[in-house]
């Protein structure tokens, strides 16, 4: 499908990282990035705090080293003062360079932009590696004890959506089960060596707290590892789709039917069970709606990030013959999520000119009050007015107060 | 034991903004008053801290803090449990 290109009204280093968000795909984008990374004007600090908050870091590297671009980029940039209280702002940097110097790694400390994104993105590829591994022996414990369970997001992605180039970055590794197995799977997990994320936390307390009142989850669960740069691995456990009481869910008992069986790269003859194609994308798209819609993700700065929507758009590229068919339609409307699923869509399609809306007929469904707003708690939503590109490329999204006060609602 | 009210309001007004200037009443729904999932988390904190107490998991559930009166029923009931 040919789609347009964005407009650059938010300037080169946003239009940059839309556009590989959504994937580039034919030759007109490749040099719409190219021209991009190399005028004059694009400011480095911005693209790459940018790249940072969402979790495309690796992805722009490994677009500027696949096409050639290592002397277009200025080396002398890290030589001014700017530069250098831009690197302070790079939070997730400034801890990628201490775990490797205390990892004893004999990585120089870069000494220009693509040194550094080069070695961003092979730190990448060398977590995710880790982190198969240790998705490998979660799995096999939970099928020895029968367990129905799939695993998701980045690590079901990262080889069917990103073609296994290390540039799909992980936090964590997340796991789907039904609510009816919370206790045995906390077992196996305590016997694999986690312990709930509380005690790492900086308020253990609050953790604890929060994770009891949103039983959507369990609680985040943690290893420590003697890995080189890994110094621990946290596992996400969700038995919803959604949230506790949403409004819109799926039965999660209903979307670990018949999962597929999807190989892990590097690891021959070796498979883990992720959702098959239509709820990959019920459950991608309804997680974003839910970090999207939930008022408390955006007080908290862990709201959507383009990633999430990279994700989205990717899926449906992939999988257009399975998700135009009737069924997916069915599904939605038999649990009444379609409303929650257009909000996504519009929002996406508004934002990255794409036409998933039209591509699954869901042009007559989505609900406006429902678009333009975002729920504060339970049966209380508030209004909100802005538009979702304005959102995501906003680094202050936590400040910005509905515009009225909450009302009962969906 | 000691009426609690004072305490248990002050501690209510220093989360939730719709409480600051009116007289709280405790059969209204808290999200009414600008209960959201992450101030609960603070109030609850707070009354612990405050109280001394320390809810258990069967009461970290969204019924203990519905309204203003079914929290403070709870926070009065562990205060008792603790004192026994």
């Amino acid at each position: 499908m040919t789609r347009s290109l964005p407009d650059q009204s938010l300037g080169p280093e946003w239009t940059i990282l839309e556009l590989l968000a959504r994937g580039i795909i034919d030759d007109s984008e490749v040099q719409m990035v190219r021209d991009l990374l190399t005028t004059d004007t694009l400011k480095w600090g911005e693209l790459l705090e940018q790249a940072l908050r969402h979790k495309m870091f690796p992805m722009l590297a490994h677009q500027i080293m696949s096409a050639s671009l290592r002397f277009d980029v200025p080396t002398n940039i890290y030589m001014h003062l700017e530069s250098a209280l831009e690197w302070n702002r790079w939070q997730i940097e400034v801890m990628l360079a201490h775990q490797i110097m205390s990892a004893s790694l004999r990585f120089d400390v870069p000494t220009n932009i693509y040194m550094h994104l080069e070695s961003a993105l092979e730190w990448n590829r060398w977590q995710i590696e880790v982190f198969r591994r240790e998705t490998v022996r979660v799995a096999q414990a939970l099928a020895d004890r029968g367990i129905p369970f799939v695993v998701t997001k980045g690590m079901a992605f990262e080889s069917t959506l990103y073609d296994s180039l290390g540039t799909r970055y992980m936090n964590d590794i997340d796991f789907m089960i039904t609510p009816r197995d919370r206790d045995k799977v906390m077992t196996v997990m305590q016997e694999l060596g986690f312990r709930p994320f509380f005690d790492w936390a900086k308020d253990a307390r609050r953790e604890e707290i929060s994770s009891r009142l949103n039983p959507d989850h369990l609680p985040k669960l943690a290893r420590e590892i003697d890995q080189p740069g890994i110094r621990l691995i946290d596992i996400d456990i969700a038995n919803s789709l959604t949230w506790t009481k949403s409004p819109f869910d799926v039965p999660v008992e209903e979307a670990l039917e018949n999962p597929v069986e999807q190989p892990i790269p590097g690891m021959s003859g070796v498979n883990i069970p992720c959702f098959r194609p239509i709820y990959q994308f019920l459950f991608t798209v309804l997680h974003l709606f839910r970090e999207a819609w939930l008022q408390k993700f955006v007080e908290s700065g862990t709201d959507v990030g383009l990633m999430k929507f990279g994700d989205v758009i990717r899926l449906i590229d992939r999988n257009q013959n399975k998700l135009t068919d009737s069924e997916l339609l069915r599904i939605m409307q038999t649990h009444g999520v379609t409303d929650a699923v257009a909000w996504v869509l519009r929002h996406m399609d508004e934002t990255f000119h794409t036409h998933a809306v039209e591509l699954l007929a869901l042009e007559k469904h989505g609900n406006e009050k429902l678009l333009r707003s975002q729920m504060r708690s339970p049966g209380y939503v508030n209004a909100w007015s802005e538009s979702m590109r304005g959102r995501l490329q906003s680094k202050s999204r936590g400040s910005v107060r509905p515009v009225a006060p909450a009302h009962r609602g969906s | 034991m000691d009426d609690i009210t004072t305490q248990f309001e002050e501690c209510l007004r220093r989360h939730l903004r719709s409480a600051k200037p009116n007289p709280i009443n405790y059969d209204v729904e808290l999200v009414q008053l600008g209960l959201d999932s992450m101030t609960a988390v603070a109030v609850l904190m707070d009354m612990e801290k405050t109280f001394g107490i320390r809810f258990p998991d069967d009461m970290l559930v969204e019924g203990t803090f519905r309204t203003a009166g079914r929290l403070k029923e709870a926070v009065q009931l562990l205060r008792e449990r603790q004192a026994s």
